[in-house]
């Protein structure tokens, strides 16, 4: 008999099974013993569970790519003739392979982390943990939600992937950005466990994972803004973000993360707050975790619960595992995490961060409970709730209000503590820009007090922002008597880090102009326009043409097409929009029914991107080829783009705080040859 | 000293805090009933935002195609309720669907800014003589 693709995918996961419980042993074994041989057999053991979850992804590709439909999970999520990128992708656009496919990630990370890290007393330890982790994402895809499960009778073709997913090219990134992010998250959660295990709390899990935690951040935070451009694109209701349980769960660990990734500076620093960090990686991870339980039970309801397959307990039982494991280590090592430095004075930077951590955890405790409310009210009283957007923006608004004033001044003050005289320059400076902001705002007929504050805030922190860099370089070019841009040119190369965080913050404010701009001043209506029409909107012309067919209706009556050839057919209607006399662009908002999944068509918005708002069409309500007018929904967003700039500006900074340093790593390499001769 | 003006102010900001989440988590609730529910206590629902669910009642849709004005009745075989909703009806609003509609009763009358259709579950409507299962509807709707 052949071996079918199932039972060669299946295999492998048994294999991947097998290699992470002898992996876990061997490393806490030649940790405990101190078995320098074991040691490495565990590492090696690290990337050989890579190498056969690989196989087992490759195999799963292979059945997309090939159709071979006796694979169950090809068989109920892809489809003949669906597009290449599509099939490769339908990998992670259901439970079985999304689930398969984070446990290859944390494989890919294990595996680099046992070839590069360092060998010292954490990595052990490290990896084993890293390993638990695998082993549980390995043993729901191998024995509950197992996607290599053989059909008995293999249908003739499948019904393709769920259609809000594969009607965006996003859906093949913003998954993957997103368990980049948990993933990268988990790497500083193994070596904290590590260093709790082997008492050494100090700083040298969080130095050692450093590039990791950022760049689990950046993938994080990229996933997250991707995913509401996918909602912007897909949706249809012109919005992004609507505190919808799904983006919430990944809105929490961003904000734990957020904490720490500020909080740890504070013990490199000061080797304070060591407890704290310890238990913002774990909050961190165990909600990655819990996120992925409530999104994937169908506890909670959500617009778009993409699947409540049977793993639901599973995650809720490894959450309470690790939530129990992780907190009990840091109760059982209280003595070696508790602080001895104090904290000389809350005007100084520690003081700043830490109010700031304590600001996203109330933020992150806020949206837990509004989004387990619902939960809770049914348990007690059977009454079905929801909890509506209103009060999620009640209780952020102000919060991320109060972290964009200590994020102006947080970065000016020094550590320990402020000088009064300095602070006070530096004040009036952040107190004059966002004075001046909200000024020119209110000229040009903002009223409301959040619009109003946003912007003064956002003027604070652009005066925030020229204060440091010209801190930092004014003081040089007098000194050095060079010119200003040649010494800014060489600090932002030399202090990588810290004009890394500066570009971040840039971002951030980017994206607040923007939130505000498409929260508070959109227009959304609904406008029927007869074809050959014209409507006005907001100071634009919409013209409706006629209809928007895809594929060519003429290909399909005459036969040239059929059915079976095409993934998706559309209808839809061609608007031009116009301003003042001007053509800016023929949109075709339109209806697409994926034609393995007839019964669900999505209807498609077209944008037309503007930098001060964008125009947004979808189709409302029924539309026919035969019809003489369409009901569109027109929204109007302004700055909403600024959202998606400055996301991309967050991913810049990060990246570029990660870049490697060429002086750095050439002192290095300098010491170290030196130390060689 | 300083550990009490901390533990002070700590406890001050959690007070505060925990205020405030509790007056926006009460006034944002949004309720999901059937039609039979907002009956029996209409005044526990005054001025409050809610979702109803319910099954479009057969013959009663009505749409003004010039004003975008949708009106039909809702209904869960015990009560009907009408509903006036903005808006064009959505691809896939027939008779007999199960629909979910966001709004707020003004008298008699729901008033809907938001209206879903439960597609995925096509709803049976029990044979005749048969009572309809409450409880798996509202399920099914939820």
């Amino acid at each position: 008999m052949d071996l079918s693709l199932g039972q060669l995918g299946m295999a492998s996961l048994w294999l991947a099974f097998a290699l992470a419980i002898y992996g876990i042993f061997a490393g806490i074994l030649g940790a405990l013993r101190r078995d320098a041989r074991l040691q490495t057999s565990a590492r090696f053991a690290a990337v050989a569970v890579f190498l056969a979850v690989t196989t087992a992804i490759a195999v799963m590709e292979t059945a997309l790519l090939t159709d071979d439909f006796s694979v169950r999970y090809v068989a109920e999520h892809s489809r003949i003739a669906s597009p290449l990128w599509v099939k490769v992708v339908t990998l992670w656009s259901a439970l079985e392979g999304s689930v398969l496919f984070w446990g290859w990630l944390l494989t890919g990370y294990g595996a680099l982390l046992a070839i590069t890290s360092p060998n010292n007393v954490l990595r052990p330890w490290a990896l084993s943990i890293m390993q638990m982790v695998q082993l549980f994402f390995i043993s729901v895809v191998t024995f509950i939600a197992n996607p290599f499960i053989v059909m008995a009778v293999p249908p003739m073709d499948g019904p393709g992937a769920n259609p809000l997913l594969q009607n965006h090219w996003m859906m093949a990134v913003h998954p993957v950005l997103l368990y980049l992010g948990y993933v990268g998250l988990t790497v500083p959660f193994a070596f904290a466990m590590a260093a709790l295990i082997t008492r050494r709390p100090g700083i040298e899990w969080m130095t050692q994972t450093r590039t990791w935690t950022l760049i689990g951040w950046g993938f994080l935070s990229a996933g997250i803004i991707a995913g509401g451009w996918w909602s912007y694109e897909v949706l249809g209701w012109g919005g992004y973000w609507a505190w919808d349980p799904v983006e919430n769960v990944s809105f929490m660990p961003w904000l734990t993360a957020t904490a720490f990734i500020h909080s740890v500076q504070v013990q490199e620093r000061r080797r304070m707050l060591k407890s704290w960090n310890v238990m913002l990686i774990v909050l961190t991870f165990s909600l990655s975790i819990l996120g992925t339980f409530l999104i994937r039970s169908g506890v909670v309801s959500s617009v778009h619960a993409f699947g409540d397959g049977p793993v639901g307990p599973f995650f809720l039982a490894f959450f309470i595992v690790v939530a129990l494991a992780a907190f009990g280590l840091v109760a059982w090592r209280w003595d070696q995490v508790r602080d001895n430095a104090e904290l000389d004075a809350a005007v100084s930077r520690e003081g700043s961060f830490l109010a700031g951590n304590v600001l996203f955890l109330a933020m992150a405790f806020a949206v837990l409970l509004g989004t387990l409310f619902p939960l809770i009210v049914e348990a007690l009283s059977g009454n079905k709730v929801t909890v509506g957007a209103p009060f999620f923006d009640k209780v952020s608004i102000p919060i991320w209000l109060l972290i964009f004033v200590l994020m102006g001044i947080g970065p000016l003050l020094p550590w320990r503590k402020a000088e009064e005289q300095s602070l006070r320059k530096n004040l009036m400076w952040l107190v004059g820009g966002a004075l001046a902001a909200a000024l020119i705002a209110f000229l040009f007929g903002i009223r409301r007090v959040y619009p109003l504050l946003t912007i003064a805030l956002a003027g604070f922190n652009l005066v925030s922002l020229g204060l440091l860099i010209t801190g930092a370089v004014v003081p040089r070019a007098r000194l050095s008597g060079r010119n200003v841009l040649s010494v800014f040119r060489q600090y932002a190369f030399e202090s990588k880090r810290r004009f890394g965080s500066m570009i971040v913050h840039f971002g951030v404010i980017v994206i607040a102009l923007g939130v505000l701009g498409s929260g508070a001043y959109r227009v959304d209506q609904q406008i029927r326009i007869d074809y050959g029409q014209s409507v006005e909107f907001q100071g634009y012309e919409l013209k409706a043409l006629g209809a928007y067919t895809y594929p060519e209706l003429s290909l399909l009556q005459s036969g040239t097409l059929t059915e079976q050839d095409v993934s998706h057919i559309s209808l839809g209607a061609n608007v031009e929009v116009w301003r003042n006399g001007k053509l800016l662009k023929v949109l075709n908002p339109r209806i697409n029914r994926f034609l393995g999944r007839p019964e669900q068509p999505v209807p498609t918005p077209s944008v037309l991107y503007m930098p001060w708002h964008d125009i947004y069409l979808n189709i409302a309500g029924e539309l026919n080829a035969d019809s003489s007018s369409v009901t569109l929904r027109v929204v109007q967003s302004p700055l909403v783009t600024w959202i998606w700039i400055g996301g991309f500006i967050i991913v810049l900074g990060t990246a570029y705080a990660l870049s490697p340093n060429r002086r750095r790593v050439k002192a290095s390499q300098e010491a170290r040859g030196s130390v060689q001769a | 000293m300083k550990k009490l003006i901390y533990a002070i102010a700590g406890v001050a900001i959690l007070g505060i805090a925990g205020a405030l989440i509790y007056q926006a988590l009460n006034s944002s609730l949004v309720y999901f009933i059937l039609p039979n529910e907002y009956a029996a206590h209409p005044a526990k629902y005054e001025d409050r935002r809610i979702r109803l669910g319910g099954i479009v009642e057969p013959g009663s849709v009505q749409y003004d195609n010039q004003n975008l004005q949708l009106a039909f009745a809702i209904t869960d075989s015990i009560k009907t309720y009408p509903v006036t909703h903005v808006g064009a009806p959505p691809e896939l609003f027939k008779e007999n669907t199960g629909v979910v509609v966001e709004g707020h009763f003004d008298g008699e009358t729901f008033k809907s800014d938001e209206l879903l259709i439960k597609h995925s579950e096509v709803y049976e409507p029990p044979a005749d003589g048969q009572p309809i299962d409450i409880e798996m509807l509202k399920d099914t709707l939820q």
